[in-house]
């Protein structure tokens, strides 16, 4: 027994060496940035395997990770008072943190990786001059569908529709939020997603009911990830990153985007205005727009990366991505649309889709 | 003895720190408009005005309350006879059966459910039926253990008395087993029913998204919508029903301990 424990303590000793040993720069991060913690808040299963641990190396600083899994439990916990140096919200959120001054203007002469950033998703409308967001990842909301049971010709002919055609009942999965099923509603109608018009948001509620009644849909949320992979349903409302996802695990689904339109969509850092650490927080950013830590990212996430250079690659021919539709979304598509932060039609919504989830 | 009662002040503090000021928070939300600095609060009966001017809210907590009865009363049908043979076996294996019933309460419940998701996937029924199903596990060694245990505490002469008394098994139970236990009983149903009435995330898994009760519109509000103030209101009401409940057992429960004295 005793000898046991002295290996082990050997073993622990002599890794706790080579743990210095390899450790970090002799970079003093408390002169150059006045603090050695950044605190990140970033969505679950958001990150690559190494990006964090080399951050933290490279600047010989400590990284607090923590995880949301919805833009309003990101909101909630920031106005609870809780500091960070970089969030990760989406587009229509990073236009509602902007409203309410809760975020400090980017210094993009620290971040001298910029040129990597893909120009088709900067400048868009929630940040037209992107003063305040460095994308971090984009992508869309489409369709993946199993080739074998669905009849790809019913998809492209019918795009959103299909998910109320009573052919496919009890073998749908609907997304569960009310955001992303009145985009579907909406866009199958032919109307804005951020419409305002009473009239056509009772259509999409009766569009959502009729789906509710013909097919008896799943309301899910990122359950549908593994259920598509097992191949549990036929049709599924995804994001095009987990799409990406799917589709390489699960080879007889497919991916489609409707011609009529989704939401296109844009994650993007951002530094909160109380942010202790902005001089460390701008060198997180310029770090992860890195051709290497973008990559990282992209590869273990699946959704599409905003640095132009990782893209190129990944779609490349050989590439990881190579020949899988859903992980490049289109920036050419003239109906689709990103959401507006609008809280009064948010209320509308939400009470309406607690109202079909009732039916 | 005095002297000790000072040890309660940390438990006064925790409970005024952690219970009364968020409940008086609640209160304060529910009846106030949004978005108001507390320099312009403004109070309102409109959240309520909102939750019973359309029947989709009272209609969930109907729901609710339905789902929690029911499984009360699965609870009790199942649990009961149970606890009462447990009761009646050798002290070996009645710990055995105490441990094996408490086992599955070692993981958490959350990955239990998970579990049961996995394993009702396939299974062809409806999500209300599955939803039953993982109420009722989750919710049974309660039940069973609150009787079990009141079962246990009987003094044994007092059946022997009652069939001294010429009473055959059946009497012997319905008139001195059954109402003794009682106050297991309705500390079980304590025990079940509130936590059952408020629970989200068993139907939120377990009834595939669109079996909305109170305890998911309560947190729709909160989490998702970010409407602070109704969702105080709905919590409110979800609290007063609890309470009412509360209040009509605690008074089952010294009526039973009368008709026991």
């Amino acid at each position: 027994m005793k000898k046991i424990l002295v290996t082990v303590l050997c073993s622990l000793f002599a890794l706790s060496l080579t743990g210095c040993g390899t450790k970090t720069s002799d970079v003093d991060p408390i002169a150059q940035y006045g603090c050695d913690v950044l605190n990140v808040y970033n969505w679950g299963e958001y990150v690559g395997e190494n990006v964090i641990g080399n951050f933290e190396r490279q600047y010989n600083v400590k990284v607090n990770y923590s995880l949301f899994d919805s833009n309003e439990v990101m909101y909630t916990k920031l106005l609870g008072g809780n500091e960070y140096d970089i969030l990760v919200p989406s587009d229509y959120m990073i236009e509602r943190l902007v409203e309410e001054n809760l975020l400090q203007p980017i210094d993009w002469n620290l971040i001298t990786n910029k040129e990597n950033l893909y120009d088709g998703i900067m400048g868009a409308a929630f940040d037209p001059e992107n003063t305040y967001s460095a994308p971090y990842f984009w992508g869309s909301v489409g369709i993946v569908y199993n080739k074998n049971n669905v009849d790809p010709s019913d998809v492209e002919k019918e795009g959103f529709n299909v998910l109320k055609n009573s052919k496919y009942a009890n073998r749908v999965y609907m997304y569960d939020s009310e955001r992303d099923s009145f985009m579907i509603a909406l866009k199958a109608l032919g109307y804005s997603m951020n419409t305002e018009n009473m009239d056509e948001i009772n259509e999409a509620y009766n569009w959502l009911l009729e789906l509710d009644k013909n097919v008896n849909p799943a309301y899910v949320t990122d359950e549908v990830i593994d259920s598509m992979v097992n191949g549990e349903k036929d049709l599924a409302v995804v994001y095009s990153g987990d799409a990406a996802y799917i589709l390489s695990e699960n080879e007889d689904m497919d991916y489609y985007m409707p011609e009529t339109g989704t939401n296109i969509w844009v994650d993007a850092m951002v530094i909160p205005a109380n942010s202790k650490c902005p001089a460390l927080a701008h060198e997180f950013i310029n770090f992860v727009l890195t051709d290497d830590a973008s990559y990282d990212n992209s590869s273990t996430v699946g959704y599409a990366s905003s640095n132009k250079n990782v893209l190129e690659e990944m779609t490349a021919e050989g590439g990881e991505f190579d020949g899988n539709p859903a992980y490049l979304p289109r920036t050419d598509g003239p109906n689709d649309e990103f959401f507006k932060h609008n809280e009064a039609m948010k209320k509308v919504l939400s009470d309406l889709w607690i109202k079909v989830k009732n039916q | 003895m005095k002297s000790f009662s000072r040890l309660v002040y940390p438990y006064v503090v925790w409970a005024a720190i952690f219970i009364v000021v968020p409940m008086l928070l609640i209160v304060l939300y529910a009846f106030t408009k949004e978005g108001n600095g507390v320099l312009t609060l403004q109070f309102t009966f409109d959240n309520f005005a909102r939750f019973f001017s359309d029947s989709i809210f009272p209609n969930v907590l109907w729901r609710s309350l339905k789902l929690a009865i029911i499984t009360t009363v699965i609870c009790i049908l199942i649990g009961y006879p149970a606890a009462y043979f447990m009761s009646k076996l050798h002290v070996n294996k009645r710990t055995m059966m105490v441990l094996l019933i408490t086992l599955p309460m070692w993981i958490n419940m959350l990955v239990r459910t998970y579990a049961w998701r996995g394993i009702l996937l396939d299974v062809p029924v409806s999500g209300e039926i599955k939803v039953y199903i993982g109420m009722v596990y989750n919710f049974l060694p309660f039940m069973i253990l609150q009787i079990y245990t009141s079962l246990l505490k009987m003094d044994p002469s007092l059946i022997a008395a009652a069939n001294d008394l010429g009473a055959n098994k059946f009497e012997t139970f319905r008139r001195v087993v059954l109402p003794l236990s009682i106050p297991g009983v309705i500390s079980g149903i304590t025990l079940v029913f509130l936590p059952a009435v408020s629970s989200f995330f068993i139907p939120k898994l377990l009834g595939g998204g669109d079996f909305v009760l109170v305890g998911n519109l309560i947190e729709n509000y909160f989490v998702s919508t970010g409407d602070w103030n109704f969702g105080s209101a709905i919590s409110l009401i979800m609290a007063m029903i609890i309470l009412i409940s509360m209040f009509v057992t605690k008074k089952l429960d010294y009526e039973s301990a009368e008709v026991g004295d």
